[in-house]
């Protein structure tokens, strides 16, 4: 550590301890009319991001649906094919990947 | 207590966020509690999927903060050592039910073991794959100690119709998520160094890594290690459910990219490929130097890795990386590589290992619907300014 660097980093130290325990919250999924009710169908059993990091197209979009029907997913059978445009249109092969946070895990275990 | 790296890594986060005080909810965000688990990529904080970042692939034995964690079902929510219980069952003469102090009164065995998830690397197949998105840290080596299984299964008096070892944890199951149950043949659970761990690197098991006991099945994919073990059931036939078929399974003839995996000519995933990966220099990396340094990890399952090769000329020319004198049968090996870059300009450096079977690491893995057992070639890309 360089000695310009280490008064700065002993700033940033006390900057840490004096911050709150930072806690994140799940991301919200992208708006749309749909929105609510993909969350409700799909948060009940594991957080936004597992959708949020997918690049699928409409096919393995549909099949992961599908999939997560059969295995719990309450999804009205009139709302089916609007979860997977939403998802398709939202999370499709083409776009960027998702940057995921770091665990600032304690010494606790 | 932080280390060094990660007291600077949150110092930076401190500073801009004092700095810019309307992103504190933003910078918040990158940044979650898990206790016991320091620095790792949160894949999901629920359920809980924790990769390893590529600098922690510096050191031989991974120490259970930095452990990769990979949960297909909520974690149990209540854990207690003094109830907790596993029963042998099945084709036995004599079922069992043992306690946590029945195990420890067993002789115990140690076996250190890289244990990788079927899914690390998905992310780097094309077309995606769904999935937890692992690049390269769905990995750990960890010494896992505790009785060996055969020994268990030789106190029930294991009958000859046994032919495959069944396992199920306490991981509690969401919705109608079939549960997450599985089975190894015979063979390896009766070889002497497959364990129901009690401990990992010297210590209880923690609970985000399967305490109170966990099957260890060496040199195979995590998924046949089944975590908070509490039923062992010896079968006359491979079990039959979600997490057999049709999932874990890999196609006996290699697919063309996005085609549909046909169970009936597909087997169940079971020991890893070999395989190599760089930890440093890390992606986009700027050097002032023209030294480059490259260290990096690679393991081969149930076999050896005999050497593991460097290109620094996007795989134009390979020369022989230096292999840590650390090792053991199911562990991974510690490499480096040093050269000089000819000049400045952008570098791409790659790794490729060979194992004792002769299996040498392709640069492009095989793709499968799936995305399991990925073991592409690794690279890097650099970036020297001197």
């Amino acid at each position: 550590m360089s000695k310009l660097k280490a008064p700065l980093s002993a700033l940033a130290g006390f900057l840490v301890l004096a911050l709150p325990v930072l806690r994140a919250q799940s991301p919200e999924l992208p708006a749309a009319p749909i929105r609510e009710k993909v969350n409700t169908a799909c948060t009940e059993c594991h957080e936004s991001r597992i959708i949020l990091q997918q690049r699928l197209s409409k096919g393995a979009w549909t099949k992961e649906v599908d999939k997560m029907i059969k295995w719990g997913a309450v999804v009205d059978a009139a709302d089916r094919d609007a979860f997977i445009d939403y998802l398709s249109q939202n999370f499709p092969p083409d776009k960027a990947g998702e940057v995921m946070p770091r665990s600032a895990g304690s010494k606790r275990r | 207590m932080f280390t060094r790296r990660e007291f600077l890594e949150y110092s930076s986060l401190a500073v801009t966020t004092a700095a810019l005080g309307p992103v504190l909810s933003r910078a918040a965000e990158n940044v979650i509690d898990i206790p016991g688990k320091e620095g790792m990529i949160v894949r999901s904080s629920r359920f809980l999927d924790l990769e390893m970042p590529p600098e922690y692939f510096n050191t031989w034995i991974t120490p259970a903060s930095h452990f990769f964690v990979r949960n297909h079902m909520h974690e149990p929510s209540t854990l207690d050592a003094d109830s907790w219980q596993l029963t042998i069952s099945g084709e036995v003469e004599k079922p069992l039910t043992l306690k946590l102090a029945d195990l420890k009164k067993l002789d115990s065995h140690s076996v250190t073991n890289t244990l990788e998830c079927a899914g690390n690397g998905r992310a780097f197949h094309s077309p995606h794959v769904p999935g937890v998105q692992w690049q390269k840290g769905a990995v750990g080596n960890a010494k896992f100690t505790g009785p060996r299984l055969r020994d268990l299964l030789q106190q029930a008096g294991l009958k000859p119709t046994g032919k495959h070892v069944m396992f199920h944890g306490l991981d509690e199951v969401p919705g109608k998520v079939p549960p997450f149950i599985r089975s190894i043949p015979i063979e390896k659970a009766t070889d002497g160094d497959t364990l129901i761990a009690t401990q990992m690197n010297g210590a209880a098991l923690s609970k985000h890594n399967g305490f109170p006991a966990r099957a260890l099945v060496p040199g195979w994919v995590g998924a046949a290690s089944c975590k908070w073990i509490t039923e062992i059931k010896v079968l006359e036939k491979e079990f039959e459910g979600n997490f057999m078929k049709p999932g874990y399974r890999m196609p006996n003839h290699p697919l063309k990219p996005g085609d549909p995996l046909n169970v009936d000519d597909s087997h169940v995933v079971t020991a890893l490929q070999v395989k190599s990966v760089i930890a440093g220099p890390t992606d986009n990396w700027v050097s002032k130097s023209r030294s480059i340094a490259v260290h990096g990890t690679a393991w081969a399952g149930e076999s050896d890795v005999v050497k593991v090769e460097v290109s620094t000329d996007s795989g134009a020319t390979w020369q022989p990386a230096q292999l840590g004198h650390e090792q053991a049968k199911y562990a991974w090996r510690l490499w480096s590589y040093k050269r000089k870059a000819p000049g400045s300009g952008d570098f791409t450096l790659m790794s490729r290992a060979t194992d004792s079977q002769g299996r040498v690491q392709p640069l492009k893995a095989d793709w499968n619907p799936s995305g399991y057992l990925y073991n592409g070639v690794d690279q890097v890309k650099i970036h020297v300014q001197a």
